[in-house]
């Protein structure tokens, strides 16, 4: 029996535009922890999509445990194989018990019949946790666990599946720093039972903590496979990184700009969300918010947009108090735009000239409440013109546009208005190159025009680009201000990660 | 105005509706001899009337996303209330109309209230409130008849006319248009569309969406207090039973005239050619002289084509679907 | 103790609170005749509303439920008295035939995506229409009554001891019901695809098949329900259970099986109905107007739901501010 149980080849996808894996060789062995790792973009979660059958392959070979898998991959033949993810919660059903969960669709029967032998089921669910050495009990149910004792239930699901690949996708991002300890714990007793893991994340400290191996993927291209003694959180961020200084269309520059003070936020405080946030977005200055998954980020502007409460902290709007809430910011010049294009951004059955129209209706609409329609439409002109949405037609509905488009018609609606902050949550997911560069020059624009923009960005070489200023959030607090000089993604990257840049690379808790 | 393919397209579909319906009135001339008759054309549009009224408001809850159920019960319970006020409480008719809407409001208000503060299903509340305003309106009036023989000019309502048009059709009219431009050129009308549409980006756009939801509930049960209020004048009667069953016609109508039951579409014209067509259908099977509870079936029918229609994206899928290729 | 347990002793209490001053107010309350025909009318509702929940289990509704009793009333008095077939031989049938429209509701929910409610309502319109095209009507084309002489029949309105046949089906069904929910597999999948669907399927439950079968049980109950009503009766009318879905809605509801899927039991439901059918015994003895009766039921529909939302969003806001503290003292 080989020592290795996955064997990736050559893998190839694109999904009909450009490669977003190149010829990338893959293996997990065995028993071990296994990193993958990469920036945003890099191809992460394409390759796993491809190995538990989401998504088909263009080309390349993969062998699991011996057995090809052919291109008509699928998720139930990846789960007969043995090969298991971890989704967070999504696949557990509420209301039922830990037992009842771990042993969906496999219950045991009273034998010649279809009745569930409840009694064996709690035990064989019982013989696992304490196989495993958790501390749940099988009859609970799982509303009243917390989310890593929820994690705990879909891997023993798992196992219970005979899993021998389990697949993490950022695991640790909604736990508590014991949870997670918890789940380290977890990691090493699989392995000692020869179950395999492969573990994502974008946090260094684990990745060096748990892996045996690492593979970095940049571009959608293997750069390296690190064996434990080549692990070190630095090394892997520059290999995540990689490009020379050469290689980067420009220099990017922080700026301390000198307007007034638009926002100020002292002292935000949300549960154990946000601690203590503090910060000051001056006119035409462009405020990135940088850090991992989880840190806080959206929250942040959330808070401030006044669509979640937070406990305590202060807010200002050019210097008065502001309490906020989405119609009080949105009367006052702020805009927002989210982070899910097509959940929470556009309303795809209606016109541009109708989504436009939404945050506009107090300057579009007379006293008795009718709704100019002339004023509507020149809205609407003004919005495609000066965002140069294609098709130029204001009529079209909004969900047969582009990704690029749709984003455009998300911020052109709040362009038209007198804006004194704007607010954008990953601007350029999902977004043709041609559409990204066009939003940077459009938030160019709005800062030399005095507007304060806030850009959330997990896009590294986008977020220092456009920044003049940046400040990346490590669970719930600002760890770092890069205000001057030259600011390079390991930067970003290496503080989101909690390491302080110097000879030895620390590895912070 | 650029005539490309999606005008042209919106266009062919509103025409559409009206083709049809001009289909329809050939086969019923064509089944029955008396359809094109004027006296049975006029028989048609009093309940065409109703619906149409009914209709005009009880649009917006679709819009939203919702529905409103409770139509028909509050149709029913006005005419009684405003009956008791009027003939009861001897009041002025133009107070008894006056306080008959304000209770009208009020119903709406309970149930936008709950569906909105208590995230209550709509259809749950407005089915709830269909069964106990019913009650209501049976408590009230003990279950009977009562024949409505004053005052003058509440019954003139139904029955009188201006330059030969009776005034039901006005009000119809009236009432319809007024929709209209409500939901086409209005900020409230946009505010119901986003929020039917997507109610997160309505919300982050800065609409409340509790708020528009309440004012829909109401809108909803006013159209149907004043249909109530015809009801009682043209049959000069105040009956619990009276407009039983009409609010599958209402959807019927709304759902025909291409409103989408998910929310952020609606066309209030449609609307009033659909309420037609329901008369029409109505009318078709009493001349055929099927009892006339057989409507539910050809309702049900109509309901279920129009949907599969309007949510299935076209006949060419709904067949290919019916077939089983994907 | 968990909130369904407190929930269900208070529906109890009240009850019994009920039953109290029912019996204080009017004596004939508590006579062995009353209450059995309190349960007899009961188990017309009861034995519906057990299908019923299983549909709720999986957030979905169906309207249609007192179509179709009606339409199978109209089967039965048909084929009883114009085909001379034994009941035993078309019981079954008409049992088939709840099967059928069930099977029709489930197939056009789950092969056209579209919402339960739209869907059972209309094939309510279809059924409703379809009982009166197949009523016995006389030379004018009005409907006739019939009346049905089938001896077999007619037992299956009759008792066993002093109780009635009909509530003793109510029982074992409830009782099997609630052990097939708790206890199958197919049952877990019931749940399973109420309370999320996506894991369900993610887990290889067959949701769409699980649909189609609790749509079918619906049909089935509700088409049971009607034969001991036509027993009972000993007629038939096309109008039978038509606006009996109220009542149906209601028990269930007071049972404390929700809207959102995944929860409620049969014992919550049985409960539920036991309770309606006291409330509405008791305003018949009570001798107050029968108007009062919707609206106390659709009033009762509402406080219940209205009750049940804001607890759970009571308790979710406690549950919630007790965490961000415990967050908050975590880190301070």
């Amino acid at each position: 029996m080989s020592d290795i149980l996955l064997d990736c080849r050559g893998i190839d996808k694109s999904y009909g535009g450009p490669m977003v894996l190149t010829d990338v060789d893959f293996q997990v062995r065995r028993g071990e922890v296994h990193a993958l790792v990469g920036e945003n973009g890099a191809g992460k979660s394409t390759l796993v999509k491809i190995i538990t059958g989401v998504t088909g392959r263009n080309a390349g070979t993969m062998v699991f445990d011996g057995k090809t898998i052919p291109e008509a991959h699928s998720k139930k033949a990846a789960q007969e194989l043995g090969i298991a993810v971890i989704y967070q919660e999504l696949s557990l059903i509420h209301g039922m018990t830990v037992a009842q969960n771990i042993l969906l669709t496999r219950e045991p029967l009273y034998r010649g019949t279809r009745i569930i032998d409840v009694r064996r089921m709690n035990r064989m669910a019982q013989e696992m946790i304490d196989r495993y050495g958790f501390k749940l009990r099988a009859a609970d149910v799982i509303d009243h666990l917390s989310i890593g004792q929820r994690q705990t239930v879909e891997i023993l699901k798992a196992l219970s599946g005979n899993a021998s690949l389990m697949i993490m996708d950022e695991p640790t991002s909604s736990l508590t720093s014991e949870e997670s300890a918890q789940l380290f714990e977890i990691i090493r007793t699989l392995k000692q039972r020869g179950i395999s893991v492969l573990y994502i994340s974008h946090r260094m400290e684990e990745v060096y903590q748990l892996s045996d191996r690492v593979t970095v993927l940049r571009d959608g291209r293997r750069v390296a496979v690190l064996d434990r003694e080549q692990i070190s959180p630095a090394e892997i961020i520059r290999l995540m990184i990689g490009r020379t200084l050469t290689e980067r269309e420009s220099v990017n520059r922080m700026v301390r700009r000198d307007g007034e003070p638009v926002l100020e936020v002292e002292g935000l405080c949300s549960g154990d969300r946000l601690r203590d946030i503090s910060f000051t977005v001056r006119r035409g200055e462009v405020l990135g918010l940088g850090g991992l998954v989880g840190s806080g980020r959206t929250e942040v502007v959330r808070a401030v947009y006044g669509i979640d409460r937070f406990d305590r902290g202060r807010v200002k709007f050019l210097g008065q108090p502001f309490v906020p809430s989405v119609a009080g910011a949105i009367a006052r010049g702020f805009g927002f735009v989210p982070e899910e294009r097509r959940l929470q951004g556009i309303m795809g059955d209606i016109s541009i000239t109708g989504n436009v129209a939404v945050p506009n209706l107090d300057a579009i609409t007379s006293r008795a409440g009718f709704v100019s329609g002339s004023k509507e439409l020149e809205h609407s002109r003004r919005a495609v013109a000066m965002l140069n949405i294609k098709p130029a037609d204001p009529e079209r509905a909004v969900g047969t546009l582009s990704g690029g488009n749709q984003q455009k018609v998300v911020v052109g609606k709040w362009l038209i208005r007198d804006l004194k902050l704007l607010i954008v949550d990953e601007p350029t997911v999902g977004i043709d190159v041609g559409a990204k560069e066009e939003i940077y020059t459009i938030i160019r624009a709005l800062s030399d025009q005095g507007v304060a923009v806030i850009v959330v960005s997990s896009d590294l070489p986008e977020l220092t680009r456009i920044s003049d200023r940046i400040l990346v959030l490590r669970q719930g607090r600002i760890v770092k201000e890069f205000a001057e000089g030259e600011v390079t993604e390991e930067d970003v990257l290496l503080a989101s990660s909690g390491i302080t840049t110097g000879i030895r690379a620390e590895v912070a808790p | 105005m650029s005539w490309d393919r999606k005008r042209l397209g919106r266009l062919a579909s509103d025409l559409r509706l009206f083709w049809i319906l001009i289909l329809l009135m050939a086969v019923l001339s064509v089944v029955s001899k008396r359809f094109l008759t004027l006296e049975n054309l006029t028989n048609v549009l009093w309940s065409v009337c109703l619906i149409g009224i009914m209709s005009s408001g009880a649009i917006y809850a679709p819009i939203t996303g919702g529905i409103d159920l409770s139509v028909a019960s509050i149709a029913a319970l006005s005419g009684i209330i405003a009956n008791a006020l009027m003939n009861g409480l001897g009041l002025n008719w133009i107070l008894s109309l006056a306080l008959t809407l304000v209770a009208g409001v009020l119903i709406g208000l309970v149930n936008g209230i709950v569906t909105t503060r208590f995230k209550v299903p709509a259809f749950i509340v407005t089915m709830a409130a269909k069964t106990y305003l019913f009650g209501l309106a049976m408590y009230i009036s003990s279950g009977s008849q009562i024949t409505i023989m004053k005052p003058r000019p509440f019954l003139a309502i139904g029955v009188g006319r201006f330059l030969g048009v009776p005034i039901p059709i006005y009000i119809m009219l009236a009432l319809t248009l007024a929709s209209h431009v409500l939901l086409r050129y209005t900020a409230f009308g946009r505010r119901a569309i986003a929020v039917g549409a997507n109610e997160v980006a309505a919300k982050l756009s800065g609409v409340n969406p509790d708020r528009v939801r309440n004012q829909v509930y109401v809108i909803s049960a006013v159209t149907a207090t004043v249909a109530g209020i015809v009801m009682a004048s043209l049959t000069q009667q105040a009956f619990a039973m009276n407009a039983g069953g009409y609010e599958l016609d209402v959807i019927t109508a709304i759902v025909v005239g291409g409103t989408s039951l998910m929310g952020g579409k609606g066309s209030v014209a449609g609307a009033l050619v659909g309420a037609v067509m329901v008369g029409f259908i109505n009318n078709g099977l009493n001349l055929l002289n099927m009892p006339s509870s057989y409507h539910p079936l050809a309702t049900g029918i109509v309901i279920l084509v129009a949907l599969i229609i309007n949510e299935g994206a076209g006949l060419p899928t709904v067949l290919r679907r019916v077939v089983g290729v994907r | 103790m968990s909130i369904r347990v407190v929930r269900r002793l208070i529906l109890v209490g009240l009850m019994v609170l009920i039953a109290a001053a029912l019996a204080a107010a009017s004596p004939a309350f508590l006579g062995l005749d009353n209450l059995m025909t309190l349960l007899q009318d009961a188990s017309q509702t009861g034995i519906i509303a057990i299908g019923f929940t299983l549909v709720l289990i999986t957030a979905g509704i169906d309207m249609s439920v007192g179509a179709v009793v009606a339409v199978t009333a109209m089967v039965c008095a048909n084929f009883l008295e114009h085909t001379g077939l034994p009941a035993a031989a078309f019981v079954p049938l008409a049992l088939v035939g709840g099967c059928l429209a069930g099977a029709f509701n489930g197939w056009c929910i789950t092969r056209f995506r579209l919402p339960e409610f739209i869907v059972t309502l209309a094939s309510r319109g279809l059924l409703a229409g379809l009982a009166l095209i197949i009523a016995v009507k006389d030379a004018d084309g009005f409907v006739k009554n019939v009346f049905i002489t089938n001896e077999g029949f007619l037992k299956l309105g009759g008792t066993v001891g002093p109780v009635y046949l009909s509530v003793i089906v109510f029982f074992l069904l409830a009782a099997g019901t609630q052990f097939f929910l708790r206890r199958t597999k197919a049952g877990t999948n019931v749940y399973a695809t109420g309370a999320n669907p996506a894991a369900a399927r993610l887990s290889g439950i067959n949701t769409a098949r699980t649909l189609i079968g609790v749509y079918m049980f619906s049909g089935f109950c509700a088409a049971l329900s009607a034969v001991f009503l036509c027993a009972r009766m000993m007629t038939a009318m096309p109008d039978f259970g038509i606006g009996s879905e109220m009542d149906v809605i209601a028990a269930v509801v007071i049972g404390g099986t929700t809207f959102t899927g995944g929860e409620g039991d049969i014992w919550g439901t049985v409960i539920g109905t036991l309770f309606l059918a006291m409330v509405k015994n008791g305003i018949l003895k009570l001798g107050l107007s029968p108007y009062t009766q919707p609206i106390v039921i659709g009033g009762i529909i509402v406080v219940v739901v209205v009750v049940d939302v804001w607890y759970k969003s009571f308790a979710g806001a406690v549950a919630a501010r007790a965490r961000r503290r415990q967050a908050q003292r975590g880190q301070a």
